[in-house]
């Protein structure tokens, strides 16, 4: 059972902010799913090598030559609020 | 003006040829008729008016001027919301990123513009791909064509829909578990999910990194192959692209043989056809089986023990990418900002109010299975039961050369019906899955005749898998099933 302390400090983690509504349903979602991959603790794996990408392909290196990609510089026209073409964000402290 | 319920790339790349119509015409005439008919589907959730006339234009001149016009030129497309295309808006169907305009062309969109393709708008989607429905759009809900009552399927559902009612000759999706061939099979068009690797992501928003490819929707397999040739190409900006991506197939995906498909051995796992599948979709699955044994083609009997399986081991690599993958949408570089006092505080806002249910739902999901504690008994087993996955699928490639299984459990479901019970709509996902786990291609073919269900006809899906890099063997024998 997942509790409401778990869920608050999962949202902290992951910087949500939950509505008073929204986490009992949550609650109950996440347990149901979490309770039907108990399904996996069934198989044995000590021997399996887990597999961790989409692809056998290994150091997908560039050549070490100087490119400036087209899409350089074009960043900052998405920026929600910016200041002479800097990036505009609250105070940290 | 030819009927553009009776288009595909074939046709009217011939009829451009044949000055028989300009790509303009055709351009208006789609739009004039996504007017008409989009009221009721809500396939777009919006138009590239202006873009398109350009592309049309240009289009028409180069072949005016007899300029070899490749199969893509003039060509009106779809283009699902979560792939850039400069200049434009791309929201992936989320609050978060509602005003947010593309700053660059995903590589796709590149090669597209080259070919010379005419972007008739962006297509609604489950917001960030996240969905089997298209219900968990931000923006609006997109209906089957064929039942305005069900859903199209999802996510890149906008995407299905439109090249099913005819609003575009062909379309873009991403498939990180299913969402082109899902929503292929639900709408009755045809979905290719290409090999991991084979057709750059550069562009395409991140949902699930070790699973997401582009692929296209089309009218006909021979369409899906067109397509397939014009996406396909290693990317330096993409360093999961594989090198082997510009191996030259093109004759082999646009012209197989007869002979060639004829010696493929097609496998038929035993574990898809289990006691959620209904019956009437297992009954025009064997119809398939059939027509395609009529080729001449070897059908086996196999095992892919582990499909089981597949469903929560998905369900634990996938949210664990996405809640990586989506910190970025924090309120800082893109969209719209909340009011507030601290930079945490600006991130929380953001994201609460930016984010859907299940978008919610996914990140928390994905940062429980990834958090101390839990790690090991979630994500760490979960990969390896996807290698044990994959190895089954390696396992049977010893023995047949495609494997052939149902697309989907049901036919298309009906708006409303799973959107309170997260695991039944996960569940409606359980053939397509393993596909993304091992990185295989695969494609949704429409049986041939529908399903009658309350009077109306609903399409069914046959999917065929490939090995790695086997898209010529799925799609030569999906153009010798068309031809049937």
């Amino acid at each position: 059972m997942l509790t409401k302390k778990e869920l608050e400090h999962l949202a902290d983690l992951a910087r949500i902010e939950l509505k008073e509504g929204e986490e009992a349903k949550l609650q109950h979602d996440l347990d149901e799913v979490l309770e039907y991959f108990k399904e996996l603790q069934v198989l044995d794996t000590e021997t399996v090598a887990p597999m961790t990408g989409g692809t056998d392909v290994r150091n997908a290196l560039r050549d070490d030559a100087s490119v400036l990609p087209e899409q350089v510089g074009k960043g900052p026209a998405a920026f929600p609020e910016k200041h002479d073409g800097y990036l505009k964000v609250p105070p940290i402290l | 003006m030819h009927p553009l319920h009776d288009l595909t790339i074939k046709k009217m790349h011939d009829g451009l040829l044949a000055k028989e119509y300009s790509s303009l015409e055709m351009t208006q005439a789609f739009f004039a008729w996504i007017e008409k008919r989009d009221p009721e589907v809500g396939a777009y959730l919006s138009l590239h008016k202006d873009l398109a006339v350009r592309q049309a234009e240009a289009a028409d001149i180069a072949i005016a001027q007899d300029t070899p016009a490749g199969m893509l030129a003039g060509i009106p497309l779809a283009i699902k919301d979560n792939i850039l295309i400069e200049g434009e808006r791309a929201s992936a169907a989320s609050k978060i990123l509602e005003n947010y305009t593309a700053a660059y062309d995903a590589t796709v969109i590149a090669k597209l513009k080259k070919a010379g393709s005419v972007f008739l708008g962006r297509t609604n989607m489950d917001e960030f791909a996240m969905g089997s429905s298209t219900e968990s759009s931000a923006f609006q809900l997109t209906r089957n064509p064929h039942d305005p009552t069900r859903v199209p399927g999802g996510s890149s559902g906008g995407s299905a829909a439109a090249v099913a009612a005819h609003m575009a000759v062909a379309a873009l999706g991403s498939d990180t578990g299913g969402s082109i061939r899902q929503p292929a099979a639900f709408c009755g068009a045809v979905g290719l999910k290409p090999t991991y690797g084979s057709v750059s992501r550069f562009g395409l928003m991140a949902m699930a990194s070790s699973l997401d490819q582009i692929g296209p929707f089309t009218k006909t397999v021979e369409d899906a192959a067109i397509m397939y040739q014009a996406l396909r190409g290693h990317d330096p900006m993409d360093a999961t692209s594989s090198p082997r991506a510009n191996d030259d197939i093109a004759d082999a995906l646009l012209h197989p043989t007869l002979e060639r498909v004829r010696s493929l051995r097609v496998g038929i796992p035993d574990e898809y056809f289990i006691e959620g599948l209904a019956p009437e979709i297992a009954q025009k699955v064997e119809e398939a089986i059939a027509s395609i044994k009529s080729l001449g083609v070897e059908i086996k009997r196999i095992s892919l023990p582990h499909t089981k399986y597949a469903l929560s081991c998905y369900y634990i690599v996938m949210p664990a990418e996405v809640s990586s993958n989506l910190e970025r949408f924090e309120g800082i570089r893109y969209g719209s900002r909340e009011h507030a006092a601290s930079l945490s505080d600006l991130y929380r806002k953001d994201r609460e109010a930016g984010f859907g249910t299940e978008s919610k739902r996914r990140i928390l999901l994905g940062t429980f299975v990834l958090s101390s504690g839990y790690y090991d008994a979630y994500y760490a087993k979960a990969q390896k039961v996807r290698r044990l996955i994959a190895q089954d699928f390696a396992n049977a490639y010893k023995e047949v050369d495609v494997i052939l299984t149902p697309v989907t459990p049901t036919p298309a479901f009906k708006i409303g019906e799973k959107m309170s019970d997260p695991l039944s709509m996960y569940l409606s996902d359980i053939f397509t899955i393993p596909v993304n786990l091992a990185g295989l291609p695969a494609i949704s073919i429409p049986v041939k005749g529908g399903l009658s269900v309350d009077g109306k006809t609903l399409p069914v899906g046959f999917q065929l898998i490939g090995k790695h890099w086997g898209e010529a063997d799925i799609l030569g024998l999906g153009q010798y099933y068309e031809k049937l």
